[in-house]
This record gives C-alpha cells, sequence and structure tokens, in this order.
C-alpha cells in the first residue's frame, strides 16, 4: 500500500508517528494509501528546515525568486494531465473540472511571478524638511497553509506562489482525505530547483495542525475549510500572534428573475449547483425562483438535472462524478433526509443511486427540494453536496432578504436582463463574490478570493493583489542626510 | 456517446485526428501517383498539427468558471467506415481523403457552435476552412 510521505528541506521522509490515515478513491470505494497523522515533532522540523531557509533566500532577488516560478510553470503544465488524474482518482471531481482546478493553480504561480510590480512599496521626499520617508515590503519567515478536500491542487498554491516569490518560506498541510494530489505536485517541484527547505509538505491532521498553529516559528497561517474549523485557526493564531487569512463555509443563494434568459441560463446553473458534485465553497445551494421565474425554472432545471451523467470522474463524457469521501456521503444523505422530514418536497432523489461497475463509489445523485422554507435546515445549514433547496419569492427584495438572514456571506448569483436589478443585488447582498449571469462567481488569481460573515475571518483574502500584504511587512525608513 | 463536456469534445477532436493521421499513413503507402502520395502525406502532418493543437489548446483553455454542459454533439454521427484494403487504387485512395476531410469539415463545423470558448471555437473554423481548401484540392486532381 502506498504510503505517502512528507517533504522536508528537500527530501521525502517519513513520519514520526504510528498513527496513518486510509485515503480511498470515491469512485470505486477502494483504499488506494495511507497517510501518516505527523507529529509536533515532525512540523517542528520542518519549522526548523523553512527559517533555516528563509535566511539566504530573502536575499535571493525577488527577480530571481520569480525565475522559479517561471520553471515551475512550465514543469506544471508538462505534468498538467498526470497532476489532474491523480486529482480524479482521490477527490471524484470529473477530469475536465480537475483539468479546470490544475489550470487555476497554474494561474497563480503566473501571477506571481509579477512580484517585482506586486511587492513594491512607495515614498515620499521631505515628509518634513529635508527628511525623506519610505515604505518598503520585506518577507517576514515561515508561513503555513492548511487546505481543504475539495481543491487539492489549487487551494495551497492560492497563498504559496506569494508567500515564497515574496521571500517567505512555507510549510504545505493537504487534507488528510486527499494528500495524493499533493504529493504529486510536490514531486514535479521537486524537479525545479528551489533551495532546500524553501518549500515543504507535512501530511497529518488535527495533531499537526495545532503543532502549526502553536509553533512559534511560523509567523502566519493561510486557511481554507469550514467556518467552526476557520473560527478555530483565527483565535488559536490570535492568541499565538500570527497573521491568519481563515477562509470558512458558504451558503450559497443563486437568484433567477422571471426577465432571465432561461435557455442561455440552464447550462450555468446546473455547473453551479452540480459541479464538483456541490462540494465548492462557490457551489449554488439555494435556488431562489423571484415571481414567475418559477415554473419555467422549476420544469427547466429538473429536466437538466435528470439528465446529467454520473459516474467515474475519468471518464470523459460523465458530468458529475462521487462525493470525496463516504463520511461525507453519509452527512449530505442525512441533510437530505432532514430535509424530508422538515416537509420540504423532494421532486429528484438523488439516494440510491446506481452508477453501472461503481457500486462502492461514494456516488449522490442530483438532489432537488421544492417548497423549500427559508427557515429549514436544508436551507440555512451548508451541505457541500449536490442537493438543491428550491425557494418561491415574489420580488426581489424578498430575495435579497432572505440572503442576507444567512450566517455566511461568501458567494451569490443573480440571473437576469435588467442592469437596475443586478445593481441592486450585488449593492445589497451581503456575501464578497457576486456572480451575474454566471453560476460561479470564482474570482481569478488576480483578484482576491474570500466571503464575508461566517464564510471569512481575518482581513487580507486569498489571492489577489493585496495577499502581498499578508506575506510582508511594511517597514518605515525615515532618513535625514541634509 | 454524447459529447457533454469540453474535454468530451476535444477529447474526441484530438482522437479523431490522431486516428484520422494514422490511417493517411496508410493511404499514402497504398498510393502510386506520386503527386497524390505527397498531398495524402502532407494531411497526415496535418492532422498531426491538429492533434498538438487541439491537447495544448485543452489545457490551455479549460476555464473552471465556465464547464457547462454541451448538448447535440454525438460521436456516432461522425464515425465513418473508409476502408479500402479490398479495393486498392488512387480512385479510392482519393475517395478514402475527401471522405475523411469532409467529416472533419463537419465535426469542426458543428463543435464551432457549441464551444464557448471563442479562441477555441475560431481554430475549430479554421480548421473548417483549411479542409475546404483540402477538399477543393482534392476534388480537382484527375485521377
Amino acid at each position: 500500500m502506498n504510503r505517502v510521505k512528507n517533504y522536508i528541506n528537500g527530501e521525502w521522509i517519513g513520519s514520526d508517528t504510528k498513527e496513518y490515515g486510509d485515503v480511498w478513491c470515491p469512485a470505486t470505494g477502494e483504499k488506494i494509501a495511507e497517510v501518516p497523522f505527523s507529529t509536533a515533532a515532525d512540523v517542528d522540523k520542518a519549522v526548523q528546515a523553512a527559517n533555516e531557509a528563509f535566511e539566504d533566500w530573502r536575499c535571493t532577488p525577488p527577480l530571481s525568486r520569480a525565475r522559479y516560478l517561471f520553471k515551475l510553470r512550465d514543469c506544471f503544465e508538462s505534468a498538467f494531465e498526470d497532476i489532474a488524474r491523480t486529482l480524479v482518482t482521490e477527490e471524484g471531481k470529473t477530469i475536465d473540472e480537475s483539468r479546470g482546478e490544475v489550470r487555476r493553480m497554474i494561474e497563480n504561480v503566473e501571477h506571481a511571478t509579477g512580484i517585482t510590480t506586486l511587492m513594491t512599496g512607495y515614498n515620499l521626499e521631505d515628509i518634513a524638511t529635508g527628511i525623506d520617508c519610505t515604505a518598503e515590503r520585506q518577507p517576514m519567515g515561515a508561513f503555513g497553509a492548511i487546505v481543504p478536500f475539495n481543491f487539492p491542487a489549487m487551494v495551497p498554491w492560492w497563498f504559496l506562489p506569494y508567500a515564497v516569490v515574496a521571500g517567505n518560506t512555507y510549510i504545505v498541510k493537504p487534507s488528510e482525505q486527499v494528500p495524493l494530489t499533493q504529493t504529486r505536485i510536490f514531486e514535479v517541484l521537486e524537479d525545479c530547483g528551489f533551495p532546500e527547505g524553501v518549500i515543504n509538505m507535512v501530511h497529518g491532521a488535527k495533531e499537526t495542525v495545532n503543532a502549526m498553529l502553536h509553533h512559534p516559528g511560523i509567523k502566519g497561517i493561510s486557511f481554507v475549510g469550514s467556518s467552526n474549523t476557520a473560527r478555530y485557526i483565527y483565535k488559536a493564531c490570535g492568541e499565538t500572534g500570527k497573521r491568519v487569512q481563515a477562509l470558512g463555509g458558504a451558503k450559497n443563494f443563486v437568484l433567477v428573475m422571471p426577465d432571465a434568459e432561461l435557455d442561455r441560463s440552464i447550462p450555468s446553473l446546473i455547473t453551479s449547483f452540480y459541479g464538483c458534485a456541490g462540494e465548492r465553497c462557490l457551489s449554488g445551494s439555494v435556488l431562489v425562483a423571484v415571481g414567475d421565474a418559477y415554473e419555467p425554472l422549476k420544469e427547466k432545471f429538473l429536466a437538466a438535472a435528470k439528465a446529467l451523467k454520473v459516474g467515474n470522474g475519468l471518464d470523459e463524457t460523465v458530468q458529475m462524478g462521487p462525493v470525496a469521501t463516504k463520511a461525507h456521503m453519509e452527512k449530505i444523505l442525512g441533510y437530505i433526509e432532514k430535509g424530508v422530514k422538515e416537509g420540504a418536497k423532494l421532486i429528484l432523489d438523488g439516494r440510491n443511486i446506481k452508477v453501472d461497475g461503481y457500486e462502492k463509489g461514494f456516488f449522490i445523485g442530483p438532489t432537488i427540494f421544492d417548497d423549500v422554507r427559508p427557515d429549514m435546515t436544508i436551507a440555512t445549514e451548508e451541505i457541500f453536496g449536490p442537493v438543491v433547496s428550491l425557494i418561491r419569492v415574489k420580488n426581489l427584495d424578498e430575495g435579497i432578504a432572505i440572503a442576507r438572514k444567512s450566517r455566511y456571506g461568501n458567494a451569490a448569483c443573480l440571473y437576469t436582463t435588467n442592469g437596475k436589478t443586478a445593481r441592486e443585488f450585488k449593492y445589497r447582498v451581503p456575501a464578497s463574490m457576486i456572480g451575474v449571469n454566471l453560476g460561479i462567481a470564482a474570482p481569478m488569481s488576480f483578484f482576491p478570493f474570500g466571503g464575508a460573515r461566517d464564510s471569512f475571518f481575518g482581513d487580507i483574502k486569498g489571492h489577489g493583489r493585496e495577499i502581498v500584504q499578508f506575506f510582508t511587512d511594511t517597514k518605515v525608513v525615515i532618513q535625514r542626510w541634509t | 456517446m454524447a459529447l457533454t463536456t469540453f474535454g468530451a469534445i476535444m477529447g474526441f477532436a484530438a482522437d479523431m485526428a490522431a486516428k484520422t493521421c494514422e490511417y493517411y499513413k496508410e493511404l499514402a503507402g497504398r498510393a502510386t501517383d506520386a503527386g497524390l502520395k505527397g498531398s495524402i502525406e502532407e494531411l497526415a502532418r496535418e492532422e498531426a498539427k491538429i492533434r498538438a493543437r487541439l491537447e495544448e489548446m485543452r489545457r490551455l483553455n479549460v476555464t473552471e468558471m465556465i464547464l457547462e454542459y454541451v448538448s447535440g454533439l454525438h460521436d456516432e454521427d461522425y464515425n465513418i467506415n473508409v476502408d479500402i484494403s479490398d479495393s486498392p487504387g488512387d480512385i479510392r485512395v482519393l475517395e478514402a481523403a475527401v471522405a475523411l476531410e469532409e467529416r472533419e469539415k463537419r465535426f469542426f463545423l458543428d463543435a464551432s457552435d457549441k464551444i464557448p470558448l471563442p479562441e477555441v471555437a475560431r481554430y475549430f473554423r479554421k480548421i473548417v476552412a483549411k479542409k475546404e481548401q483540402n477538399l477543393s484540392r482534392f476534388r480537382a486532381i484527375p485521377v
């Protein structure tokens, strides 16, 4: 059985632990690897290596640091298909979705290569007579990422390339449920010649996370996961004096106006709710039909959802793969049960779906609840699966009011042909990522990614221009030579 | 089988180009007329380039945000039988080449309307134009 290793100081090394977790292929339901639950001692080795490497790495000119990323980008292109297939095998999404994820990972590397522009400071002569002032950005030391199961390739790279190219060193802790993709990525990275210790990876679970949170040698943590864990991470980093950006869960509302171009919108709506089997923090979850949109939307959305081909994501023609783990599948099934008990009308039941040849896979078919009330569990809690809650409202105000009540504020989308309606929506809905006539409001690498309310804890979000602020200290130098 | 995703369309197209390339190599070996042989060999090289470009485009243009499903394309609509092993000769070689070029022209024309990515759709239309040129040239050959 493949037992993955940590990557510390430029070497693949085993963990000190005696505890290992199982890694599963969600399509076949078979165990495919074991992952170490690394100890505090393992984390300490990585932090020491990262801090030792930092002293020389921070003196390397930014353009020279960027050259490593140029090389890495080419290596990723060469290994593109292999990384994408590894991702499908352990996470379950379709091969197209995996390719899309790897593309977005590479886009972050590409964006980070512009560090010579992104990292510049500013200055002003004569802030007082004969005194000049500069504000310079300096790297700080070792940073770490603790990342989720749903985007095992991309999410660490929302942070890592920016941190490293800014002169910091890095430690990634992949999700223990899907460690193989990042391991494959690090195998590619190993061939790019980064100085030992600049980029490290430690596998593990809760003990590993706590060791990172409490290690004094780590300057800051980037986290993506559930809201409860994000809050925990945020608090712990506050107590230990670390910088933190903690991206949490979501409950995304998608409003469809009566004037929306429905036939054009349906493929996009289906992608929103069922893409990546609903396991995106940007996935639509509550479909809000405004006024007369309800009947045609319900009819067309249901027909399109029924027609989706569910299966092993390695089949190019499959449109929705399994969910990532058996435990998560059971959690989603629990939510469906709850929806039925609370009185919502199940008009498309994805339970007990049969996928020929993959009887042990973790599959849930497209599921739709109608007659959902805004206070029901399925309309308020994050399900993170292919389950749609359809709510009918009288007008835009009523739809926005429902979205405003949510504890989450990650993404919200609107389908309309009216610009005034679109402006009203983006102005009043509290979510931080807004889509108009698209169902996945995913900021690309050059814009910030993150939500509001319980969807985000911190100040500076993932990637975008601002990320360089997270990974640098602004040093102000005031000089008088006159 | 329905080609319902960006990857499925690009994969089918690249696979078709690869198989057509191989078949052109075989056809070139059967042609006796030097001019025809050269033209068929040129087609094989063209198909190899198309395949490489399609695979590159699949990698570079995949956009996770708009991976919307596609409908109305089926691979069986583009299956043709061009086996000429039982009746060799330059006329049959030429007919086979025309059939293959027409098949590709039809597929890329149909698919260009389905792909939501302008750069990819443009390349598909460029292939269609090239195939039209090839067909005009072949139809003018006095075999």
